[in-house]
């Protein structure tokens, strides 16, 4: 299915009016009456003992309500999905630069703003470490009990000596990327109400609300049910706002005052504050025989997981698998190491690891295709999985024929027909080249981590259909993906539905709204609570109207008679006759082996890039960027196409100008003046996306997600399409304009046409 | 927090409103905390990103730059008072957003160019959106956009540059 070209089939957001008019309410657009306002104050220190922090003087000022530090925790002073060693408020160690040492609540923000600014606070700095070469130095300070290094990662099969002997070209190299920033638009915050009967309602974005509901449970010491999170809706995420941020201050600064609290990050606080994705140095080293077949393949990945470990390991555990993603490869040595640093923390952003693996996976291919003298597409394609094969740790996966499905389809795109190399005639200074990517990523948490999901459908009284998920919507289109689902299983009216996401009040645990599982697991539960569902109402229908069930089926308004459409009995008077509700726990799709970290089912992608280089600026353009992507059927098309054109940007701007710049541990980049994300000058006018919808047979796992794998394989293409063009094999991102200068490139061009007019 | 507290008097979607503000409050506080108008959102407050996108005397301009002295006495138009145009509805069937955060902010922008001239090319109201960040679509949806609102470029207007 050609994405773009079928705009007949697409379907309005059920939120898009309300967006667009500016009359949509974000959690950090809520206030109440009277709300205090709170700051945080951070170490401003990247690394050091932390001996005392004065507050008394703030806590004196007039309009402050509460000062809050490491002392006012009452339960765990500790937050971390994976691991809670990010400390609430710092008690002795600081760790980075935005480690927070008190919060203040007070009636104004300028207030607490003034507060913060005379607490102050008596350090000894410590050496700061600044590098994962540094942090693992023998006699490196410890910033956690267990050392620098956060997780460690290994596989090996074969026998890697033997594979490098056979190969006819070898080629070693080491690939570097950026600490990239989310950029979400609506900047972290949120509202946190103490209620009258003694629990707490949180009004704070998250990409998964219960989770946030234990983490603070820790926190504050209270019972999980104390507490209500209202998550959604959230104005972008990407992974950014999957970890606490503003909640435990927010929380513990409600209580302290029992009065409804207020916070909202500055865009420069969150720079600081917040999770970016890992800048990895990747070394790998390929061999392939003379077919080009991968005869042995070798991977060092170091991390810098920064200070604390958020989602640190797994990310490292998901690049392992992703330096093989879809090839076949006999013989295998990876190995990886997660590095705690005093920079600023990573964690968590689509793609999960991924992007960092396949840029230097995809550039092997591309330089030993060219040491071999032979097609680099044509090399992908002899080494990609077939069907049945295991997955890339050797577990047992799911069949998947996605890899091949892409080779094959991308070459539909019109980028594929145009010259590899080219040089402008009026400009030819200007050298325009085009390069291809591959991938297979992995949806779902993997083997290792729990990764539950589940649903509930529910007749309101009113007679409505609700459908109700705890999964969030930070704009991806959840909501209008499972109202089309919805549509497809009763065919009702669009008003006889409703969708209840994002508030652990009113719906079940679903897991994680992260890893592109979303969209999967809402399609598995609807199959386990559609068919009981629909046989309860036709049961009551039947008792109330006497009509067969056989003669039955759902849509608008109520059940109809089968043949002649006719209403029988309304949604409404089936409510009347008491309540109904269909739930469903289930796991994740997990591969039978134990493999930490292997996953079950993937996606696929392929991307042709072409560029435009301008070789006196060194200015890179992108100028086409067309994907195929296999993930099963197509549910919603406009937001499958809004998924892979917006993760394809994201990752044009992690290959050509993103990176949050620190020096010695300390934040250069402050704001969106130094950090440059792409404009709507910067990108292609239009990308083609072609979905493969085929499946293997009797494949029953339903549409995979597509939430990341439109931002993992486009760098790649860019790097080949840049190296086709300007004949500069990039290694590092994002890549650095200097190297693409050639002064003497006009000159050359003007030769070549003085040449060729008198010859 | 000495500042003399004046009043401004501010036309806002066309009705006048005396705020009581220190002048060097900016614009932003006023309409987000002052009058509680929140389709005007808040993001890098260093008017890189165009989510605080309003027309100042019809030309788009950010509110986290603009203080309340500078806003006295002139007619201010946020997106609470733009409603159903050809704009809006473009980018409700081409699907041109996704979290939303950024679209009252570019629905601003692109109303006050099309107001000075309703005949635009692709080039210009491009141009015009390059202060309006997305991080969500990665502009295919407001390419779409500008595709339907632009003119195709007549011989005669290039013929003028």
């Amino acid at each position: 299915m050609k994405l773009n070209d079928t705009a007949a089939s697409w379907r309005k957001r059920p939120d898009g009016s309300a967006k667009i008019d500016g009359s949509f309410q974000y959690l950090t657009d809520k206030e109440v009456p009277g709300c205090l306002h709170a700051r945080v104050k951070r170490s401003g220190i990247p690394h050091a003992r932390l001996r005392r922090v004065y507050t008394a003087e703030a806590e004196a000022m007039p309009g402050v309500r509460a000062v809050l530090t490491a002392d006012d925790v009452p339960g765990l002073n500790g937050f971390g999905i994976a691991d809670p060693n990010q400390p609430v408020f710092v008690r002795d160690h600081i760790r980075f630069e935005a480690d927070a040492v008190a919060a203040v609540a007070a009636d104004t923000p300028e207030i607490a703003q003034a507060a913060l600014d005379v607490i102050t606070i008596d350090v000894e700095p410590l050496p700061v470490l600044d590098t994962p070469e540094k942090a693992l130095h023998p006699e490196a300070v410890k910033l956690h009990p267990d050392g620098n290094i956060l997780h460690e990662t290994f596989h090996e099969r074969g026998d890697i000596q033997a594979g490098f002997a056979e190969a006819a070209v070898v080629v070693e190299e080491t690939y570097e990327t950026p600490r990239q920033m989310h950029v979400f638009m609506e900047m972290e915050g949120g509202l946190f109400v103490p209620e009258t009967d003694g629990t707490l309602t949180v009004y704070a974005p998250t990409q998964h609300g219960y989770k946030d509901r234990m983490q603070l449970s820790r926190i504050l010491g209270w019972e999980e049910e104390q507490i209500r999170i209202v998550s959604s809706p959230i104005g972008g995420s990407f992974g950014g706002k999957d970890e606490l941020n503003v909640q435990p201050f927010g929380a513990l600064l409600a209580l302290a005052t029992g009065q409804p609290v207020k916070i909202h990050y500055s865009r420069k606080e969150s720079v600081r504050a917040g999770l970016k994705r890992h800048p990895m140095k990747i070394t790998m080293r390929t061999g392939v025989d003379k077919d080009g077949l991968i005869t042995a393949h070798e991977a060092l990945l170091v991390s810098d997981t920064g200070a604390y470990a958020t989602l640190g390991g797994p990310v490292l555990q998901f690049a392992t698998e992703h330096t093989i993603s879809g090839y076949i490869m006999p013989n295998v040595r990876i190995e990886g190491l997660a590095v705690y640093t005093n920079n600023g923390i990573s964690g968590e952003f689509r793609g999960f690891g991924g992007n960092q693996a396949l840029f230097a996976l995809e550039g092997q291919m591309d330089r030993l295709a060219e040491k071999l003298g032979v097609d680099p597409w044509e090399m992908r394609r002899r080494n990609l999985r077939q069907e049945n094969d295991p997955g890339p740790l050797g577990q047992r996966v799911a069949p998947n024929d996605g890899p091949r499905g892409v080779w094959e389809a991308v070459q539909q795109s019109p980028l594929w027909k145009r010259p590899s190399f080219s040089r402008d005639k009026q400009e030819p200074w200007i050298v325009r080249g085009t390069g291809a990517s591959i991938a297979m990523h992995g949806s779902g948490l993997g083997y290792g981590i729990p990764d539950p999901a589940g649903g509930e459908l529910r007749l309101t009284p009113e007679g409505k259909i609700e459908a109700a998920f705890g999964h969030e919507e930070f704009g991806q289109g959840l909501v209008g993906t499972l109202e089309i689902m919805l549509l497809r299983h009763f065919h009702c009216a669009e008003n006889d539905l409703l969708m209840t996401i994002g508030d652990t009040s009113t719906v079940p645990k679903s897991g994680s709204s992260t890893a592109s599982r979303s969209t999967n697991m809402i399609w598995q539960a609807l199959e386990y609570l559609v068919p009981p569902f629909k046989n309860t109402l036709f049961k009551r229908a039947s008792a109330l109207t006497g009509a067969a069930v056989e003669n039955m089926e759902t849509g608008a308004e109520g059940i109809r008679h089968k043949k002649s459409g006719a209403l029988l009995v309304s949604y409404r008077r089936l409510a009347a006759e008491g309540s109904l509700k269909e739930s469903t726990e289930f796991h994740f799709p997990l591969t039978p082996d134990p493999v930490m970290g292997g996953h079950f089912l993937y996606g696929s992608t392929a991307v042709i890039a072409e560029v435009e280089v301008n070789q006196l600026t060194g200015t890179v353009r992108v100028t086409g960027a067309d994907h195929a992507v296999a993930a099963g059927s197509v549910v919603n098309p406009l937001g499958y196409l809004g998924q892979i054109e917006g993760g394809s940007i994201m990752a044009l701007g992690f290959t050509l100008t993103e990176d949050a710049v620190m020096n010695d541990g300390v934040y250069q980049t402050g704001n969106l003046d130094a950090y440059l994300i792409p404009t709507i000058q910067d990108v292609p006018k239009h990308q083609a996306v072609e979905a493969v919808e085929r499946l293997p047979e009797g494949d029953t796992y339903g549409p995979r997600g597509v939430g990341e794998i439109g931002s993992v394989a486009l760098a790649p293409a860019i790097c080949e399409a840049i190296y086709q063009a300007a004949g500069v094999r990039v290694t590092k991102l994002p890549v650095e304009r200097e190297k693409l200068i050639r002064e003497e490139a006009l000159l050359e061009a003007w030769m070549d046409a003085e040449g060729a007019e008198t010859g | 927090m000495t500042e003399k507290t004046a009043e401004y008097t501010l036309s806002i979607n066309g009705s006048d409103v005396v705020v009581p503000a220190d002048g060097s409050r900016r614009l932003i506080d006023i309409l987000r905390e002052d009058l509680q108008l929140k389709g005007t959102k808040i993001s890098c407050e260093i008017g890189r990103c165009g989510a605080c996108m309003v027309l100042v005397d019809g030309r788009a301009m950010n509110a986290c730059l603009l203080m309340a002295y500078q806003c006295s006495g002139r007619e201010i138009e946020t997106i609470e008072g733009i409603r159903d145009t050809d704009i809006t509805e473009a980018f409700l069937e081409e699907g041109a957003m996704q979290c939303g955060y950024c679209t009252p902010g570019m629905v601003v922008s692109l109303t006050g160019m099309l107001r000075q001239d309703r005949e635009r090319t692709r080039e210009e109201l491009e141009e015009g959106l390059t202060g309006n960040l997305c991080r969500c679509t990665g502009y295919g949806g407001m390419h779409r956009v500008l595709e339907r609102l632009s003119v195709k470029e007549s011989h005669e207007r290039s013929a003028v540059r």
